[in-house]
């Protein structure tokens, strides 16, 4: 009985602290914000008077859904999505398994390069690249110059492309890491007994490891699905270098332009919780797809 | 689970005789090397890049070739104009970056590995609807976080403080997952019943016992919020407003938005970003071995 | 057992001296009191432009009775405006604040400026009679004109020698000198076209005799397709067409090549400028001049601003409106002060007698840079010709971001500047009227 007590209060004193600070700075700025999307604040006249705060439903969301820009940034986001989960999966994947195979020398050296590159912070990544972006200071643009390829990555039509690039080279070891680790714990007697079944190299690749590596490659596609609708730091950097990106290039972008440029925090809200659902239904959708298939994903 | 039975089955199966695997092909070899050769090449060339024009004078930085010094490198009078711009403004945004990092991590941890730790071996009813909810926080993005909660303690008068940002980044919901699937598969109950059973108290078992199992996943849970905090932008950017409170993140985005103004601070960025981007390399590589991030992958087996 | 126990004391200590630390700081960063007794009464001010702090320790070392403490922080414009707002609204705002004009409005919108028409309502005269304009509303004063950015026009008279060209008075010799110049070289043209610069097209809009806001009744009016924007829009989309102009962002690192290469042959520009041209082509010394901008009507003298100009407010909440007033006013009329803030690049002073300035009365180290010229000759003439029908709407900030978004979407899509300019119309009176500001 006493045990009982005794485990009842020590799970509260283990648990309690993080539930509190979680509340406090997570849960409660998101009920903040969904209470918030539900408000404007108006003026009257010419503006110059004490606005008021009415409640106006779903007006925000409506305003947000309608607006061609808003709207233009969710698509914006899916095709970036589209662009860099399935680049950042492979090329992730790809790493792994080239760095764990046999043939590679210097497997450990190969590692430490990968993975240099996830302690630069994104906002360092995108000043750095946003130089190599523009010939005036790009080597690689300026060699391809000269043989005659005008390329500019920050126009339109190639401007994902650029910033999809910036987010593989930040985060491709992190996630080959990852991949890595799991490569290591597979046993090797499953190796040894596919060669004694005459099997290649390649052929292990894809009936022993792969298969087996498939519940961290979903949770690395997770990740990268979660982390690619956060963008906003990357086009923040480049839109002064660019045409092709306006104050709205992003959601994200666009709900702290609101916030802090245009100062309406409760339109920023409802963008805010429109995108949040956006995660979700993806995240989820995602892992339901492959829940599907019989196997848990955790 | 899996992860930690299998490490162990695997030293027990080592008096068996083991076929060795084939000789790898030559071509095979260069290919996979070749192929590794042009992702590190890839993986370099921005950290190349901007050690090589920290090196120059803010006249040859447009003037000169990218991947080639100049004829006169400066980079120690570049280095000197970063940390006394201002007053050593640059130097305290590195602290200041340490502070965030460093203490925000060391709470996140400690409330993350108990939260974990609680809920892998304490069962109560709610148990994984609060799981749950947590793991949701994962998924949210933060914008819907960090800008509301600028309006929340904005009244508090915290806003532009260091407690603005250090707060927030004591909360890491990926740590609490971590913490619990690391737990459940290496704190062995066993262990746990014999110490009570030898009268210990509970939160005795976990302050000495628990978390002495734990270290892989409490060196991870830190490095990984370390990181994280290092790297966001978003939450400084929201909260802080006085320059002298900037992590070195924002102070750079500062910098790089007065080369309007002053073009002399396009060399000031290019210096600042190498400083800041070589320190947080050395530290990557050196405390890479310590990344367990078979937790992760083992996580996703458990 | 006493160990838990004490752990568990111990922890729970610990989280209560948290708690009491960080309300600590959080009074701390809140209004400290004036002390009740003897001692500077201390007033806080936010500034982003830098070596300001020159000016302030001027002021502290001048004055025993008030203390200014200045806090950097991020441009207004880049969201320092609306976290000033927003510590307004907390109660926990500086005392004296830095507002571009164009911003004053938005800031009166939301009751985020102290009225100070009491303490420097009769210093009127001390100022350039538009600049004092800009921080009028409904007859109150709300700011202290610190300095504007007057249009002028700085220009290789080397590059125009070489094309045979005399300095262009009207935008018809402009457009004429655009085509000789473009002649002298494959990659030379007169000038860019700023499209991500809002503050730049405005300017011209407005030296081009449009008035985009006015008042009548309670409502505003919205003209920013008038015929005076479209004939602007028409002349530069020509210059665009032949390709006489450079499409190319200002401030942009291939616009500073191009500036010290000498393909980029003209800049107009704030007459602060002249700071950011010589820092960034100093090997071109000697060969710039400074000129107005070009007229419509031969004869003409009708001068713009880039985006107005920078005052200093007191913001709303303020524990000592009247040492700030006083502060504020200081640092804009002292002639030290107006010398520091001028040499630091802070723009054209807003007070009337600049004779009173001794770094605008010879300036040799400026002076040397456009062949001994005194371009603050061109500044003030600039400056004078400014009208006053000018005015700038609350929502400011969503002018210049729509602006340069539908710029650079028409610059991206081949469409013509004059649909920009007619769809920044449309959505700024729909932004208006969202917030519920009455549009005619």
């Amino acid at each position: 009985m006493s045990s009982v007590r005794q485990s009842r209060s020590s799970a509260a004193v283990l648990i309690i602290p993080f539930m509190v600070m979680f509340g406090l700075f997570f849960v409660a700025p998101i009920i903040y914000a969904l209470v918030e999307s539900l408000f404007s604040v108006k003026a009257s006249g010419l503006g110059f008077g004490a606005p008021e705060r009415i409640f106006v439903a779903a007006d925000n969301y409506l305003a947000a859904l309608s607006s061609s820009s808003f709207v233009g940034s969710l698509l914006r986001l899916v095709a970036f999505a589209a662009i860099e989960v399935p680049l950042m999966v492979v090329t992730a994947a790809g790493l792994a398994l080239l760095i764990d195979s046999a043939h590679a020398r210097f497997p450990k050296f190969f590692k430490i390069v990968a993975f240099a590159p996830y302690g630069v912070p994104g906002v360092i990544a995108a000043i750095l690249w946003g130089f190599l972006y523009i010939p005036a200071t790009s080597p690689v643009l300026q060699v391809l110059e000269r043989f005659g390829l005008d390329l500019n990555p920050l126009s339109s039509g190639t401007v994902l492309f650029a910033i999809a690039n910036i987010a593989l080279w930040s985060f491709a070891g992190y996630n080959m890491f990852i991949l890595l680790a799991a490569l290591a714990a597979i046993p090797k007697e499953l190796y040894e007994a596919a060669r004694l079944d005459g099997s290649g190299e390649l052929a292990i690749v894809w009936h022993v490891k792969l298969p087996l590596l498939r519940p961290s490659i979903v949770l690395v596609t997770v990740f990268t699905i979660i982390g690619t609708l956060q963008l906003f730091v990357e086009p923040l950097i480049l839109r002064p270098l660019s045409t092709a990106i306006g104050s709205d290039f992003t959601p994200n972008l666009a709900a702290y332009n609101q916030t802090f440029g245009q100062g309406n925090p409760n339109l920023a809200a409802a963008m805010a919780v429109i995108v949040a659902l956006l995660g979700f239904l993806f995240s989820f959708g995602f892992l339901q797809l492959v829940n599907r298939k019989g196997k848990s994903a955790w | 689970m899996v992860n930690t039975t299998l490490s162990r089955s695997r030293s027990r199966t080592r008096t068996r005789p083991r076929t060795p695997a084939p000789r790898p092909g030559l071509g095979a070899r260069i290919v996979v090397n070749g192929v590794l050769g042009l992702t590190a090449v890839y993986f370099l060339l921005p950290l190349v890049w901007v050690l090589i024009a920290s090196t120059k004078s803010p006249g040859e930085l447009f003037g000169t070739f990218g991947l080639w010094f100049s004829d006169s490198p400066q980079a120690l009078a570049n280095i000197v104009a970063v940390f006394t711009q201002d007053d050593g403004l640059f130097g305290r945004w590195i602290a200041n970056s340490l502070l965030y990092a460093g203490v925000g991590a060391l709470g996140a941890t400690v409330l993350s590995v108990a939260c974990g730790y609680g809920l892998a071996k304490y069962v109560f009813r709610g148990r994984e609807a609060l799981f749950s909810l947590i793991l949701g926080g994962v998924l949210v993005p933060a914008t819907i976080v960090a800008l509301p909660l600028y309006f929340l303690l904005n009244p508090l008068g915290v806003t532009g403080t260091v407690w603005s940002v250090l707060l927030p980044s004591m909360v890491s919901p990926f740590g609490v997952y971590l913490a619990r699937i690391h737990a459940s598969s290496s704190v062995a109950d066993e262990v746990l019943e014999a110490a009570r059973i030898d009268g210990a108290n509970d939160l005795r078992i976990f302050g000495s016992i628990a978390t002495r199992m734990m270290t892989p996943a409490i060196v991870t849970i830190f490095l990984f919020q370390f990181v994280s905090i290092w790297n966001n932008y978003l939450l400084p950017l929201v909260m802080l407003n006085s320059t002298s409170t900037f992590p070195v993140t924002l102070g750079l985005t500062l910098w790089n938005s007065q080369t309007q103004r002053d073009p002399a601070f396009y060399q000031l960025v290019i210096t600042g970003s190498a400083v800041s981007a070589l320190l947080l390399v050395i530290l990557m590589v050196a405390l890479q071995r310590f990344w367990r991030a078979d937790l992760s992958a083992g996580a996703s087996k458990g | 057992m006493s160990i838990p126990r004490a752990r568990l004391r111990h922890t729970a200590l610990i989280g209560l001296a948290a708690i009491g630390l960080s309300g600590a700081l959080a009074a701390c960063s809140a209004d400290t009191e004036a002390p009740a007794s003897d001692g500077p009464v201390e007033i806080t001010f936010q500034s982003w432009v830098p070596n300001i702090d020159q000016a302030v320790d001027a002021f502290n070392d001048a004055h025993d009775d008030v203390n200014v403490t200045l806090e950097t922080i991020t441009a207004g414009p880049d969201g320092g405006y609306a976290k000033m707002l927003a510590a307004v609204q907390a109660g926990n705002a500086a005392d004296v604040a830095q507002v571009g004009y164009s911003d004053l409005p938005d800031f009166v919108v939301a009751d985020g400026l102290e009225d100070i028409s009491s303490y420097v309502g009769d210093s009127e005269d001390l100022f350039t009679p538009w600049q004092w304009e800009s921080g009028v509303f409904n007859e109150a004063v709300y700011a202290v004109p610190q300095a504007s950015g007057p249009l002028v026009q700085f220009y290789r008279s080397d590059i125009f020698a070489e094309a045979g060209v005399a300095y262009p008075t009207t935008w018809e010799e402009y457009y004429e000198a655009a085509k000789a110049i473009r002649a002298t070289g494959p990659d030379r043209y007169i000038t860019a076209f700023a499209f991500n610069q809002a503050a730049w097209m405005i300017g011209l809009a407005q030296q081009g005799g449009a008035t985009w806001f006015g008042t009548s009744g309670d409502a505003w009016d919205v003209a920013i397709d008038s015929p005076e924007t479209v004939k602007v829009a028409e002349f530069w989309q020509k210059l665009i067409d032949e390709d006489l102009v450079k499409v190319e962002a200002d401030f942009s690192s291939e616009w500073n090549a191009d500036l010290q290469s000498g393909n980029v042959a003209t800049w107009i520009v704030g007459s602060w400028g002249d700071a950011i041209l010589r820092g960034t082509a100093p090997d071109t010394a000697g060969l710039w001049s400074a000129g107005l901008v070009p007229q419509w009507e031969a004869g003409g003298t009708e001068s713009a601003t880039w985006a107005g100009g920078s005052a200093s407010v007191v913001l709303k909440g303020s524990d000592h409106p009247e040492e700030a007033a006083e502060f504020a006013l200081w640092l804009n009329s002292d002639p030290g002060s107006v010398s520091i803030l001028t040499s630091i690049g802070a723009g054209w002073p807003a007070i009337s007698d600049v004779s009173v300035i001794p770094s605008l009365q010879d300036d040799p180290a400026v002076f040397e840079f456009y062949g001994g010229q005194n371009i603050w000759e061109v500044a003030a003439e600039s400056d004078a010709a400014v009208g006053d029908a000018w005015k700038w709407p609350p929502l400011a900030s969503t002018l210049f971001a729509d602006l340069t978004d539908n710029v650079k979407a028409g610059i991206e899509g081949g469409t013509p500047l004059t649909d920009s300019f007619s769809k920044t119309q449309t959505d700024i009176v729909d932004a208006m009227t969202e917030k519920g500001i009455s549009v005619n």
